[in-house]
């Protein structure tokens, strides 16, 4: 198997823009990928993105996004899985580089969710979820997260201020991000006070609703003498499955999927959790973030969140993680988020964050969740 | 959707899931091989009616169609035989609920159907 290596990334801000189509966001981020290692040429183009079908009706999006970037006859696909669209589509072009298929590919996410109104938005998100068994009775994603966030409280006496923590990290790393959504820093109480949305989850809980594309070009051993700029090696790549419905599952709060692609990504990467120095982590819910780091085993069962207020996943003085926000402060354009993340890391790992920089960062792990905890993807991520 | 409806009323209407022909383990939602033996042999089974809530919520943002239903309650049960259903909770409010509560399921209206204005009915929960 050959080595695989980010050689440039590129990305939108994350929020609304309301004239922009997502086309014309795709391109934006797909162009600055492209521009930031000239002599490649990609030879595939692979699309993350969930639902572009109910927020544009369009499908297609393989094809649509070859033809605006201007390289009509590159072959082109969508790939979707759920919120983690992102992180399969950087996979599914990982692995066809690591064969021998091709030498080079643009992976590129995007959604547009602004194009819909809030219930329309919330539909659509739910299309993660059981149409048959979850929708139909009208139980929202976020109703979803609300009750495993209640259900994590309860099991582990996990309070308010604890399952705050999160956001509030959150949004001061987004302050300085030049294209997060939220540069605003927040507090405890803001977040202890912010409007209901499904209790016990409130605004500051959850990830918002914006518009967002993330480019990166991928490109083998054989063809990384040609990219100017430092490179980022993908040392490894690996997605997992879980029971379909959390409530299908016999411990509603193990994030099994999770557990099992940082198993296989860190063994087929030959590193250990412990040399882990850059984090990226699926924020969606304030919850969700601590029942992630519990999975990846960085937190003890049940203390994720309080380990969050102590400090543990600060950028400064922690474990540096989500350090341009994540999904809360930067923003989870669904189908874009995976993308984001691995660009962040190779941002990081290049020394190029500026003023989100964390210290002395080598190794990084990006995990991307789709549903809850229904696909997860794990990214292993090394310094050249 | 309707004609996805009609297909699914016996599990909405009697919450019926499957059972295991040779484990006898019970499913719902059904399932198309058994989770605990791998057997693809499943029949229809009826589920029991009582159980107790292991979460819950209020959702105060509904999904397109339920606007009328809001704040709408919704829990996760575990049925008697251990089988663990999502649904709404009705005949309720938010501050009257504890995880371990017993319920048992109702029938009740969920919603009307876009512009046709079909009604569709399913199981929902009220304390027992």
């Amino acid at each position: 198997m050959r080595r695989v290596y980010v050689a440039s990334v590129g990305y939108t801000t994350v929020g609304d823009h309301w004239n922009k189509s997502i086309l014309d966001l795709a391109v934006e981020s797909g162009f600055k990928a492209l521009a930031g290692a000239a002599k490649i040429k990609p030879e595939q183009l692979v699309v993350g993105n969930m639902f572009s079908g109910l927020s544009s009706r369009q499908e297609h999006l393989g094809a649509l996004v070859a033809n605006g970037l201007g390289l009509t006859g590159l072959p082109a696909f969508k790939v979707e899985a759920a919120c983690a669209s992102g992180g399969m589509a950087s996979l599914t072009a990982f692995n066809m580089i690591r064969s021998g298929q091709i030498d080079s590919a643009l992976v590129l996410g995007v959604e547009k969710m602004r194009d819909l109104d809030p219930g329309e938005i919330s539909q659509a998100l739910c299309t993660a979820e059981s149409a048959e068994y979850t929708q139909f009775f009208g139980a929202s994603f976020v109703s979803l997260n609300a009750m495993l966030a209640r259900l994590y409280m309860y099991e582990f006496d996990v309070t308010r201020a604890d399952l705050s923590a999160f956001p509030v990290i959150a949004h001061r790393n987004a302050v300085h991000a030049p294209h997060a959504q939220f540069r605003k820093e927040i507090s405890y109480e803001d977040v202890a006070r912010s409007m209901i949305i499904s209790d016990p989850l409130r605004l500051l809980d959850c990830a918002p609703v914006g518009d967002g594309a993330a480019a990166m070009l991928l490109v083998s051993e054989d063809v990384a003498g040609d990219v100017n700029g430092p490179l980022v090696e993908i040392a490894s790549a690996e997605s997992a499955t879980n029971r379909f419905s959390f409530y299908e599952r016999d411990d509603m709060l193990d994030f099994a999927a999770t557990k099992l692609a940082a198993h296989k990504a860190l063994k087929s990467s030959g590193l250990s959790i412990s040399d882990v120095d850059y984090l990226e982590v699926h924020d969606a819910f304030s919850a969700v973030a601590s029942l992630s780091v519990e999975a990846l085993g960085l937190s003890k069962r049940g203390q994720g969140a309080r380990d969050a207020r102590e400090g543990k996943y600060d950028c400064d003085g922690g474990l540096a993680t989500n350090c341009f926000g994540g999904l809360k402060g930067r923003g989870h354009p669904v189908g874009a988020t995976g993308i984001y993340q691995i660009a962040e890391t190779y941002l990081q790992l290049t020394g190029k964050a500026g003023e989100n920089q964390a210290k002395d960062v080598s190794v990084g792990l990006a995990q991307n969740i789709g549903g809850v905890d229904t696909t997860a993807v794990v990214h292993v991520l090394k310094r050249n | 959707m309707s004609i996805s409806y009609w297909r699914l009323k016996d599990r909405y209407y009697r919450l019926i899931g499957v059972s295991c022909e040779d484990c006898k383990s019970e499913f719902f939602p059904p399932v198309h091989v058994c989770r605990r033996c791998g057997s693809r042999k499943l029949v229809d089974r009826d589920m029991p009616r009582t159980g107790k809530i292991v979460t819950y919520t209020e959702l105060r943002e509904t999904l397109a169609g339920f606007e009328d239903q809001e704040p709408m309650l919704l829990c996760i049960v575990q049925l008697e035989n251990g089988v663990k259903v999502l649904g709404q909770i009705v005949d309720t409010t938010v501050e009257n609920l504890s995880i371990g509560d017993k319920v048992k399921a109702v029938f009740r209206k969920i919603q009307e159907h876009g512009s046709s204005g079909q009604i569709f009915y399913g199981y929902k929960f009220v304390k027992a």
